[in-house]
């Protein structure tokens, strides 16, 4: 069914019939259902955002934006072809990429299958492709569109309401805890040092790497305009450190800040970080919350899902003790 | 548990009709697997939240709305209500009124409903976490036993 809409897809837009074949489904994320094909010798992926996904619904058009504005930087990632919003072609909104090559290191686990020196050197490219990514003067690309109104005065709050949204939406029960951290954001908004795409997910397990170089960072699909301090903070959450000291299991804390500032022109800011961690924790705590909604009544069977759902306390306890410290 | 504890039993029973029987070899074990389909239903139409998990949330609940009734609180702070049983809409019913309080206060700061409205945070929390499993998912994520 997905091959023969992929070859009527794209033998319109190539003006030629195409023939897919080797389609397969990737089996993990939770979010986008992926699949790898290849088109007339070429490697593809094809990326869907179901209806009872974990963030549903979707638009494919700011991933789009974000994989087209950061071609030709130093931010390794795949190159965009197609996208749509319109159920038309596959019922869902979607996403064609090139296919980049490699494999994943993923946080969790005693073995990530990476030896020391290996670990550093996708560490130093970690930080060196993030820093890049938010240096990126991105007001002529297609993301533009999406920054209509935002200024570095109104970025944390522009978030901290998407999110509470969300929250409202998907909450099966509520949340004192979250309500209480919701009234400090906003109280403590801060000013963003300029504004930056965020990758919104930045962290071990969302890129590929072959040999111990990086060859795509992946999974763009919360990518929006903001503070640079949000990926930062996301990519420190001690839930991505393995029980290890560095930050996504790869670089110290020290070597991502002095790399990131050497790279961007500006200073990691204590205080927006200890702002944005308290927020990576509310965006955990609703993406948990989204998996037990996205399981209770969105149709989505992944037994994942509710298990996601069990974090929810653990994430109010971490809460809890930052708004403490 | 944020998941309904029907919706649980019937996504595990599903995720072993649909997933793990067919993809499983030999005929005994999978009757063992027909086996805990079977006492899952069982299971789904005797059992639910037990009286102490619940019973907890309840208590918590209480004892905040009486230490919120003894505080010499400013005019208009919200007062929670009686709750009526240890069910979970009555839980979620008080954690709605919470959360509206918490709400109140993020505009009418009163530190001393503050502090009793932390306590039943950190008690709340407290319940979750001691009625919580130990955490599987690297096993999930890889499908072996860590």
């Amino acid at each position: 069914m997905i091959a023969e809409q992929l070859q009527a897809f794209l033998s319109a837009e190539r003006g030629r019939p195409v023939t897919v074949s080797d389609l397969k489904q990737f089996p993990s994320g939770f979010s986008w259902i992926t699949y790898g094909f290849t088109a007339d010798g070429d490697d593809l992926i094809l990326r869907l955002g179901p209806g009872n996904g974990l963030y549903a619904p979707y638009s494919a058009e700011p991933e789009f934006a974000a994989l087209d504005a950061v071609q030709g930087s130093a931010v390794p990632a795949p190159r965009p072809l197609y996208w749509s919003d319109d159920p038309a072609t596959f019922g869902d909104p979607f996403l064609i990429v090139e296919k980049a090559a490699g494999t994943t290191p993923i946080p969790w686990g005693h073995d990530d299958g990476l030896n020391d020196s290996k670990r550093a050197r996708l560490g130093t490219q970690f930080a060196d492709a993030l820093g890049a990514l938010h240096a990126i003067d991105w007001g002529n690309s297609r993301l533009a569109r999406f920054g209509t109104g935002l200024t570095c005065e109104n970025a944390a709050l522009v978030q901290v309401e998407e999110w509470t949204e969300k929250y409202r939406r998907w909450a099966l029960r509520p949340h004192p805890m979250l309500h209480k951290l919701l009234g400090w954001l906003r109280a403590n908004a801060p000013v963003a040092p300029r504004l930056s795409i965020v990758h919104g997910d930045y962290r071990l397990g969302n890129f590929l790497e072959v040999d111990g170089d990086i060859t795509a960072i992946l999974d763009w699909e919360l990518v929006h305009l903001g503070d640079p301090h949000e990926d930062l903070a996301w990519t420190c959450l001690p839930q991505y450190r393995g029980g290890t000291p560095l930050m996504s299991k790869l670089v110290s804390r020290e070597e991502l800040y002095a790399r990131h500032a050497a790279l961007t022109g500006h200073a990691v800011d204590e205080a927006s970080m200890r702002y944005y961690t308290l927020f990576s924790l509310l965006k955990l705590a609703v993406t948990h919350v989204a998996a037990a909604y996205a399981f209770e009544q969105g149709g989505f069977r992944d037994l994942r899902m509710p298990a996601m759902g069990t974090q929810i306390a653990p994430t109010l306890r971490q809460i809890e003790k930052a708004l403490a410290a | 548990m944020n998941n309904s504890f029907v919706r649980l039993i019937d996504g595990m029973i599903e995720t072993l009709r649909r997933d793990v029987i067919p993809a499983t070899e030999g005929e005994f074990v999978r009757g063992q697997a027909f086996g805990v389909i079977f006492l899952l239903e069982n299971l789904k139409r005797r059992a639910s939240w037990s009286r102490a998990f619940l019973g907890e949330q309840v208590a918590a609940l209480t004892e905040l709305r009486l230490a919120l009734e003894a505080i010499d609180a400013p005019a208009g702070l919200p007062r929670l209500s009686p709750i009526a049983d240890a069910s979970e809409a009555a839980r979620d019913t008080g954690d709605a009124e919470v959360a509206a309080l918490i709400d109140w206060l993020a505009h009418t700061p009163c530190s001393a409903a503050a502090a009793v409205v932390d306590t039943y945070l950190t008690r709340q929390i407290r319940h979750e976490l001691a009625t919580s499993a130990k955490p599987m998912f690297a096993e999930i994520s890889l499908g072996r036993e860590q």
